[in-house]
């Protein structure tokens, strides 16, 4: 290589390496501010990685997710720290936007797979860890680790679980503004964990977008869902319902117990049924999404004023799911569900419905006392749970060196 | 594991760090300024090891070549087994024998390509072929698969047995010439790997037996035989590398032995628990992911002009 030439190729590189450190938005007050005042599902839309809590529990969904669960094979507890911690290294670099390494001749195996072009913006993306109960066995020492309220997911008497798609040591939720955000981040947590990290299952979701109507979206049953979530603004209700706390091993508090559970929804059966029929089961107007006799989504049922359920049918499933009686109150979830659809079945149905995902302190309290109430309502005609698993979310990384999971290997 | 890449995205302004990003090191040598006298054995750093150059493969492909003949000749005395139970009308020690040649044929892998069309014959699938398995064309080891495990009949696998030990032994008179071009073969560390993945612990290959633990086996036998015969190259300019891809294999030899010290023997793969073959394949994809950076660091081609690994620099220099 002449000199000459490798002046110019040094010169380049270096404006090249300049103009990069600018773009990376974050250390630069005013693409800061920018990212700020971004509409929602703006590319620029940023979402920190870092807290007292793992971003993708409270923060706001974006349109589309992924749930992919992992098998931890590593040879070593030390090995597995590392995946972990590399884990969170990528969901803190994708998460922040950054200049992809596309490759250059004579490099081996191309750096980033390219999917989003030479630069990699944020998207909302978030990155969310978690474990499940098997990770906490006899292979890598955890067993004295265990969070306290983590099993493994039981079936429930309605389910029909598919082994194959449910369970997992490690899950991993990424939530972005658009598909190839999430696909590119995929791709790159599963590589940069090869070999310490084996997939097990992954499902997709996605959300209707938030321009079609006011309120909660509505799910593949044609009905507005969400609707009663607790109020994430209110720290003290997320503390009661949400973020663990002394009952827990120090490492644990300030994470949370994630539920997800495949839902398949029998939308060929339920499209035969009359919307009478359908909004009795609901509980809800199928148009506005109001409780049953009243006017706006976001009334209240009023059931003391409907004891013998003439106008919200005592086994309605939002009566069930949540009656809003005091006694009740302490068992609500923080829902932050996706809709999804893949193939077709043996016998030609579409499989689509409902990733349910919930967030609370205490499995049996909340989540488990919710699914007792609901078994046998008249909806388990229509729904079929095939999948998911119980995870706990440990708390955030506290810095830019710390790593999900961290305390657990102190 | 890839690490490391997160540290160079975020240290754009350091050119040294930027320089180390691609991995290997090796390759951005640049071919203006090899050293004057070999330095190889003064030096350990990699950058002042000369690139690799074609001639430094015949070698380990003569190697290589010498080992695939060394399994030829087992192999057709597995498959002459194989002829004899069939002609006896004795599935069960026919299925033996084709077990034992399948796994034999599977630790050779590493130069399906230059096998050309004797390959295809010898081990093709159905796929491709117009018809599937009933195409005339499909022939072989897996058309006897198919006869002596989906039907459970001698007397199907028999049209295919005779032409079988007919190829093997073309092949085994066309080892000691077949031309194996160096690129290829570098590639091979990963690929052999890669076909196990795609072709064997998907349940593609051997549907009927069931066999892809023993080609996962062989296979694993095969990547290591051309990684051993690339030893000297390699190790001279990534030693880390050698480590990282040794360590990588262990881990899959060991889970390996594992599934087969529980069951006596390694049993069919659609009888292999979820969470075993999530492991195994697990390794196997990890392995892979090491062995990937084999070419990077013994590319034989000459030096491609530098490039910023950042799509956006290059324009920006104009």
């Amino acid at each position: 290589m002449s000199l000459r030439r490798r002046e110019l190729l040094i010169g380049g590189v270096a404006a090249g390496a300049g103009a990069a450190i600018s773009r990376i938005a974050g250390v630069d007050p005013a693409a800061r501010a920018e990212a700020v005042t971004a509409v929602e599902g703006k590319l620029s839309e940023r979402v920190g990685f870092e807290g007292a809590h793992q971003a993708g529990i409270l923060t706001a969904r974006p349109r589309h997710a992924i749930f992919a669960s992992f098998d931890a094979i590593a040879a070593s507890p030390a090995e597995l720290a590392e995946g972990l911690r590399t884990l969170s290294e990528r969901g803190r670099l994708l998460s922040g936007g950054y200049d992809a390494l596309l490759g250059s001749p004579g490099e081996g195996p191309t750096p980033d797979s390219g999917v989003l072009g030479p630069v990699v913006s944020p998207d909302a993306l978030t990155v969310t860890i978690g474990f499940g109960a098997s990770l906490f066995d006899q292979r890598y020492g955890l067993a004295s680790h265990r969070p306290l309220g983590l099993r493994p997911m039981p079936a429930f008497p309605d389910d029909d679980l598919d082994q194959s798609e449910c369970h997992g040591d490690v899950i991993v939720q990424l939530c972005a503004n658009t598909e190839e955000t999430l696909l590119h981040a995929l791709r790159d947590v599963s590589r940069s964990t090869r070999g310490v990290l084996g997939p097990r299952w992954k499902i997709e979701g996605f959300l209707p977008s938030p321009t079609r109507e006011s309120g909660a979206g509505r799910n593949l049953l044609g009905f507005k869902d969400g609707t009663a979530n607790p109020d994430v603004e209110n720290e003290r209700t997320m503390r009661e319902l949400v973020w663990t706390g002394s009952e827990e091993p120090p490492w644990a508090r300030g994470g949370t117990y994630q539920v997800v559970r495949i839902i398949r929804n029998r939308v060929e059966f339920w499209d035969r049924v009359s919307r009478s029929e359908q909004e009795l089961m609901i509980g809800r107007d199928k148009a506005a999404g109001a409780p049953l006799g009243k006017d706006a989504e976001l009334d209240d049922p009023e059931y003391a004023q409907d004891p013998k359920g003439e106008r919200i049918p005592l086994d309605a499933h939002i009566r069930l799911a949540r009656p809003r009686t005091p006694d009740t109150e302490g068992s609500r979830i923080l829902r932050r569900g996706y809709n999804y659809s893949r193939g077709i079945d043996e016998a030609d149905q579409l499989d689509m419905g409902l990733v349910f995902v919930s967030f609370q302190r205490d499995l049996e309290r909340q989540f488990e006392a919710v699914q007792k109430r609901l078994a046998g309502e008249p909806l388990v005609d229509y729904v079929v749970p095939t999948g998911g698993g119980y995870f706990f979310l440990p708390p955030g990384a506290r810095d830019s060196q710390d790593w999900v999971g961290s305390g657990l290997f102190l | 594991m890839r690490v490391g890449l997160g540290a160079c995205a975020a240290a754009l302004a350091s050119l040294a760090l930027l320089a180390g990003c691609g991995g290997g090191g090796a390759a951005t040598t640049s071919a203006g300024s090899p050293p004057a006298q070999p330095l190889e054995d003064l030096v350990l750093l990699s950058g002042n090891i000369p690139r690799v150059r074609p001639a430094d493969y015949v070698r380990p492909t003569a190697e290589y070549r010498r080992y695939v003949l060394t399994q030829l000749g087992p192999m057709q005395r597995e498959v002459q087994r194989l002829r004899a139970a069939v002609a006896a009308g004795d599935l069960s020690a026919a299925r033996g024998a084709w077990l034992a040649a399948d796994e034999r044929y599977e630790s050779i892998g590493a130069a399906y390509g230059a096998f050309g069309d004797l390959d295809a014959s010898i081990n093709g699938g159905s796929g491709g072929l117009r018809g599937g398995v009933d195409s005339p064309e499909f022939t072989g080891l897996h058309r006897i698969e198919l006869a002596l495990w989906g039907r459970g009949s001698t007397a199907d696998a028999a049209p295919y047995v005779g032409p079988l030990a007919a190829d093997l032994a073309k092949l085994r008179r066309s080892v000691p010439t077949v031309e194996i071009e160096p690129l290829e073969y570098a590639l091979r560390s990963h690929e052999v790997l890669e076909g196990t993945l795609d072709l064997q612990l998907s349940g593609r290959e051997s549907p009927w037996s069931g066999s892809a633990l023993r080609a996962l086996r062989a296979n694993l036998k095969g990547t290591e035989v051309v990684l051993g015969t690339l030893h000297g190259l390699i190790t001279r300019r990534s030693p880390t590398l050698l480590q990282r891809i040794e360590r990588s294999l262990a881990a899959l030899r060991a889970s390996i032995s594992e599934v087969e010290a529980a069951g006596g023997s390694l049993p069919r793969w659609d009888r292999v628990p979820d969470r075993v073959q999530t492991r195994l394949a697990g390794l196997t994809a990890g392995a892979a992911e090491q062995l990937a950076y084999v070419p990077e660091v013994i590319d034989p081609r000459p030096p491609l002009p530098r490039k910023s690994s950042i799509g956006t620099v290059e324009a920006e220099a104009r």
